[in-house]
């Protein structure tokens, strides 16, 4: 059997963290391709509806990513994407997943290595967790 | 949506993307995707070629959705997005997936799964771009109006482009004169040119430019409106001068008595309150500098103005002084004496070492007077019709026939006893308020036209009003000594205070026995005691129930009395007077002990029983207090329970409405002062009442008190010592004890004042300005401006060096910032442009420290970026105009700009010594000879390893520029953010530099991070295109993926509201209910509102629940696990 190769869901605010993906794969800094980046204006937009979507249709991890406290482009949409995550993880874990699923991050511009270093360390970790226990609810299964 | 019809188009971004990722693969994947008609894969997606296929297919196919997989929609989405608006087709019906940065590049040695990876990005934004709504993209027109916030270069700079260009600015400048920073450098590196002389023409160009409005001493209050039409508040402070008026002639500042540090020559010279911000201002006006109104004048009953005549004294400018005093009230020479002086105790001088002599000043000036003599003063015109009378001569009556004489009344005194002045005249003995001292107060009010019939007393009101009096005030004090109720209190021998001041006061002669009590601890008391004394008693003993610092006299007088051998029992109440042969013989006492507090907050005295004791006496005074004498006053009037004239507390009016009273008749005994002010309210309700008007109307006002007093740089020195009559000589004799001071300790007194509100509103401006230009009245206003962009130009602040101990700025008088060291070497400046020591001498040796508080973890880690150039200019000048040593102590030399490495090279080779490594501290302590009288620069030579000392004459802290303390208010108002060191945030640090969060506010200058000249220069040009290429446009377009209420589902709880950073959303009423309603001109689509919207009301166009949502099922559809 092959190996357990996770997906992460990694939502990223457009102007620190997507583009530090985009600077990672400009200096072609390499990663594991499991994630999956869903571009948001702002940290400050990611729902907890969008996070549980995402683990609903079986994502092994999920990254919730923005700027960093005084580089926001909307000016504290940190502070706000920290309140959404404050009553999402108790959620989460409520539900029964490990805490280690979801990981918040405040990535900048010019951090292409820490995007690359995180997501390592994500799909390492997650690996090591094994699939989730929502897998299941998977609809379709296709072997590569 | 059955008749959606996509199309894919996957990039190969020619082996970018291609080397990597099965390009052919994918795009057939993407072909048997649901809705997708058409799918192709091509070299160049980005080019025409590429282009012209995405159009051709939106035509001939029908397209009405479109996907392209390529590089980062950062890059490209805008290119596709106008490649479907070209063929028709909604740009907001186009999705777009990376497949170059987030697929092949980072995944490049995992060729097989990053094309399952394409694949899965492909089929997520499939499933997205299904659920696209075509978005409207709105205009709206641009006020053509900018507002430049801040006259700095930057700000200069930037209005005169736009300016020239042919638009209107609005140039908003807190100081009083534009110039900023630069205006205070002495020369610019590296080409030494005068910053004044380029600067200035740039100045007087703002000030002249038809289409600037400048307004200087204003500040932005409020910000409202988006790009293309913004309403901004300005806040205009008063400047006291009318600009259009002030010719510079400079005769203000002149007259004006108070000085200050200059803040443009960094405190190292004064200037006056009356003041030009600095030598090129512009506007070229002079403005006075008011903070509030200082301590001593709120405190002052009377509202005497202390700080107005104590600067005049300082500037030796007496008998202005003695007029100012009188502006307020008549009794200089009295309250110079006998005042409680409230001032004192708040006097602010007070909080750092002793308050100002503010009452002995105010004597000196009368004494001054008497001393020069007084011309007789001019009789006031008399320009009413109406006759007030005025019963009783004592401060309260005289204070307000003083006012009420200069209102145009005429006024008549009636005064029962043979001379005028009240308690002045008889109760205060000469050794502490002379005679002529009164008289001349008093005879001054006479001049004016008041006029005072002695021994008239008057017993009813019908009779005043039937000689044509229009109105009345009483003052006739509160004249009856109060009876203490012991057995004996009648024997012979026992007197009561008023009438033993009386007749002390009168020269009637009385033989005093060798011992004397006095009973009692108010001034009263202690006046008595010391007059027995003088009268020939032997022993004089004042007795007083409660502890001795609990006496309400004044302390001084406690203190003198003390001195001149009055012996004090304290806690301890008289219980009998024992008598033989019908005189007094005896007071039989009783020890007391503090209670409970009673009413007045002081602890009540209780007897201690057993504890009587005698006291052998000739004479016993009676000082425990004094009433009203009702059975001299009318009866119609209403009396309090405590027998005082029931008065209302604010206009003093009584329940005769045209008879009005004050002073010890209605607040029982109190002091002169209080006297005078209640005269001087009574004053005011008697002339509304006589004009007819609202006596309680706008009576009140609250004074704005000085926030922050500045006492940087003031050395601490005692206050003036009164000098005072020998003890020796004070016996027998009613001389004057306080001798007052003579004119230099008095000017020297003056001088120790902190002038805490700055302008002292003394109004020797006024009277000297031939332009009529001054205007003490004028108000803050605040005026509101459309329009359609900013550009915030707000500069640093210097970084303070003194929170960096070890460097020793404002301990070591020699060790100076830089910006000082600008005022120095100017020619224009404190030392004429000499460089020189504080003692005036020439340094031998200076030391240029660099990165003070920049490149510091403990300051700011940021490199400040000037300060190795500007040291670079200091070593050069001072090598230049000096003999001196220079030693340079650097960290690393950043000479990057233009000709600034050939002007490093220039210093170089003028002998100026580079140590590099930061200096650890600087000291006084010598260790070795050399060293002795020296300032110490202890240092780490990074390039010998060694530690080394340098003794040098003067240190140079090269410090930081930080951002402005007030940065984040003003980034708040404008809704820009700012990074971690407060330096205001642009949107993108190469690309977009001068712009902000905020769509049509742009940055310029120091306020984004600290930067030279050229680079400010080019920086505000650059702000100033941004705002010209809106103005040009004419329109702005909005964002359309913006928030959106369903009106249906919103209830209107306001969350959205809260939330909002930018205030687009509020709550109005609409059909019967409330909902929220979306400004989306305000909208940055940043989609908060929508997380907190509790019922799901809120989407985010082109971000909506049903797209995200797709798109992540779509990411997970398949499985590779």
């Amino acid at each position: 059997m092959a190996e357990f190769e996770p997906k992460i869901v990694a939502f990223a605010c457009n102007w620190c963290t997507y583009a530090a993906a985009d600077l990672a794969g400009t200096a072609r800094l390499q990663y594991p391709p499991n994630v999956y980046i869903v571009r948001l204006m702002c940290s400050g937009m990611i729902n907890a509806d969008y996070i549980l979507r995402a683990f609903e249709k079986g994502a092994d991890g999920v990254i919730v990513s923005g700027c960093k406290y005084t580089d926001c482009h909307y000016i504290d949409g940190p502070v706000k994407c920290d309140a959404m995550f404050a009553k999402l993880k108790r959620l989460v874990h409520i539900l029964g997943l490990e805490d280690e699923r979801l990981r918040r991050e405040m990535i900048s511009t010019s951090e292409g290595t820490v995007f690359a270093r995180v997501v390592k360390e994500f799909v390492d970790q997650l690996k090591k967790l094994g699939p989730s226990p929502f897998s299941s609810l998977r609809k379709e299964k296709v072997a590569v | 949506m059955a008749d959606v019809k996509i199309g894919v188009y996957i990039c190969h971004c020619g082996l970018n993307i291609a080397g990597v990722v099965n390009v052919e693969e994918v795009a057939r994947y993407a072909g048997t995707l649901p809705n997708v008609v058409v799918s192709r894969d091509y070299r160049y997606m980005c080019s025409d070629p590429g282009q012209d296929l995405i159009k051709k297919d939106i035509k001939e196919l029908g397209l009405n959705r479109v996907v392209v997989a390529s590089c980062s929609p950062r890059m490209h989405e805008p290119t596709f997005r106008k490649a479907c608006q070209d063929a028709g087709l909604n740009p907001y019906l186009y999705e777009h997936a990376n497949i170059r940065e987030h697929c092949s590049w980072p995944h490049a040695t995992e060729k097989k799964r990053a094309t399952e990876k394409a694949k899965d990005l492909v089929r997520a934004a499939v499933r997205r771009v299904y659920w696209h709504e075509a978005l409207e993209v709105k205009e709206v027109p641009v006020n053509p109006n900018v507002l430049v916030v801040g006259g700095g270069i930057a700000g200069i700079q930037a209005a005169l482009d736009i300016a020239d260009g042919g638009k209107k600015v609005y140039m908003v400048e807190r100081d009083p004169s534009i110039g900023g920073h630069m205006i205070q450098l002495d020369r610019t590196f590296p080409t030494l040119d005068c910053s004044e002389c380029i600067l200035t023409p740039k100045m007087t160009d703002v000030g002249h430019h038809p289409n600037i409005e400048l307004m200087t001493s204003s500040e932005v209050e409020e910000v409202s409106g988006y790009i293309g039409n913004f309403k901004v508040k300005v806040r205009k402070k008063p400047r006291y001068v009318d600009l259009d008026k002030c010719n510079s002639c400079g005769d203000c500042a002149k007259a004006c008595p108070v000085e200050v540090p200059d803040e443009f020559e960094m405190n190292l010279h004064m200037r006056k309150a009356a003041y030009l911000p600095l030598p090129q201002a512009v506007p070229a006006a002079f403005a006075i500098d008011k903070r509030g109104i200082s301590s001593c004048r709120i405190a002052c009953p009377a509202g005497v103005n202390a700080h107005g005549y104590v600067a005049l004294i300082s500037q030796g400018k007496f008998k202005e002084a003695l007029e100012l005093v009188r502006r307020t009230m008549p009794f200089a020479g009295v309250l110079g004496r006998v005042c409680t002086h409230p001032c004192e105790l708040d006097c602010e001088r007070g909080k750092l070492d002793e308050s100002i002599s503010i009452r002995a000043l105010k004597r000196f000036v009368a004494d001054y007077e008497l001393r020069v003599g007084r011309e007789k003063a001019t009789p006031i015109e008399r320009t009413k019709e109406d006759k007030v009378a005025v019963i009783g001569s004592g401060p309260a009556g005289l204070a307000c026939a003083y006012d009420l004489i200069r209102e145009g009344y005429a006024i008549t005194v009636f005064e029962a006893l043979p001379q005028a002045g009240g308690l002045l005249s008889y109760g205060i003995p000469d050794y502490r308020l002379p005679k002529e001292v009164v008289d001349n107060d008093i005879s001054y009010i006479q001049e004016l036209g008041v006029e005072i019939k002695t021994k008239t007393p008057v017993k009813n009101l019908t009779e005043i009003f039937n000689q044509g009096y229009k109105a009345i005030f009483l003052g006739t004090g509160a004249g009856v000594s109060q009876k203490m109720g012991i057995p004996g209190e009648e024997t012979k021998g026992v007197i009561h205070s008023l009438d033993f001041l009386r007749m002390v006061n009168s020269g009637v002669e009385m033989k005093l026995g060798s011992r004397v009590a006095v009973i009692g601890g108010g001034n009263a008391a202690i006046d008595a005691a010391r007059a027995a004394l003088r009268l020939g008693a032997k022993e004089v003993a004042i007795v007083y129930r409660r502890s001795q610092v609990e006496m309400p006299a004044i302390r001084t007088e406690i203190e003198e009395a003390e001195r001149e051998g009055i012996k004090f029992h304290s806690l301890a109440a008289p219980a009998k007077i024992l008598s033989k042969d019908g005189q007094l013989s005896a007071v039989e006492c009783i020890r007391m002990e503090l209670g409970e507090p009673d009413a007045s907050g002081r602890r009540r005295p209780v007897p201690i029983k057993g504890s009587e004791f005698t006291m052998n006496v000739d004479n016993c005074v009676i000082a425990i207090g004094q009433a009203v004498d009702k059975t001299m006053l009318p009866k119609e009037l209403d009396y309090t329970g405590w027998g005082t004239l029931e008065v209302d507390p604010v206009t003093l009016q009584t329940n005769i409405d045209s008879v009005f009273a004050g002073g010890d008749l209605v607040s029982g005994p109190a002091d002169v002062v209080a006297a005078v002010a209640a005269g001087k309210e009574a004053a005011i309700s008697i002339d509304r009442y006589l004009r007819g008007i609202s006596l309680t109307e706008e009576r009140q006002i609250t004074p704005k008190k000085v926030e922050k007093v500045s006492t940087e740089g003031v050395k601490p020195k005692a206050r003036a010592a009164m000098p005072l009559l020998q003890i020796s000589e004070r016996k027998g004799s009613f001389a004057e004890v306080e001798q007052g001071f003579d004119e230099k300790t008095a000017i020297e007194e003056a001088k120790r004042c902190l002038n805490c509100g700055v302008c002292s509103e003394c109004f020797e401006c006024v009277k000297v300005c031939e332009q009529e230009a001054i205007n003490h009245e004028m108000k803050e206003e605040t005026v509101e401006i459309e329009v359609g962009s900013a550009i915030l130009a707000t500069g640093y602040d210097q970084f303070d060096p003194s929170v960096i101990t070890h460097y020793g700025y404002k301990k070591y008088d020699n060790v100076l910032t830089g910006l000082e060291f600008e005022r120095i070497t100017c020619a224009g400046g404190p030392t004429q442009g000499q460089i020189q020591l504080k003692d005036g001498r020439e340094p031998e040796s200076v030391a240029i420290v660099h990165c003070v508080g920049s490149r510091d973890k403990n300051y700011h880690e940021y490199c400040s970026r000037v300060c190795c150039m500007y040291g670079l200019k200091y070593a050069e000048l001072i090598k230049e105009f000096t003999k001196a040593e220079v030693y340079e102590f650097y960290i690393d030399m950043r000479c990057f700009g233009e000709a600034y490495e050939e002007f490093y090279q220039h210093v170089s080779e003028m002998g100026v010594n580079f140590i590099r490594g930061k200096v650890a501290k600087i000291t006084d302590q010598a260790i070795t000879e050399e060293e002795k009288g020296k300032l110490v620069a202890v240092a780490e030579d990074t390039l010998l390893g060694k530690i080394v000392r340098v003794p040098v004459d003067m240190v140079i802290l090269c410090a930081a520029l930080q951002a402005r303390s007030d940065a984040s208010e003003v980034a708040s108002r404008f809704t820009i953010g700012q990074r971690g060191d407060k330096f205001f945030l642009e949107t993108h640090p190469k690309l977009a530099p001068v712009n902000t969060a905020t769509d049509g506010v742009f940055i310029a200058g120091c306020c984004e991070a600290p930067r030279d000249i050229p680079d400010t220069v080019a920086q505000a040009s650059a702000a100033a295109s941004k705002a010209l290429s809106l103005i040009s446009k004419g329109k702005v377009t909005t964002e359309a993926a913006v928030s959106h209420v369903d009106e249906t589902i919103c209830h209107g709880c306001g969350r959205c509201e809260e939330i909002c950073t930018f205030h687009a959303p509020t709550i109005i009423s609409k059909n019967g209910g409330v909902v929220s309603s979306i400004n989306e001109a305000l909208c940055k689509g940043c989609g908060a509102c929508a997380v907190v919207c509790p019922t799901g009301a809120i989407s985010i166009r082109h971000f909506n629940m049903q797209e995200i949502e797709s798109l992540v099922d779509g990411l997970l559809e398949v499985y590779h696990g």
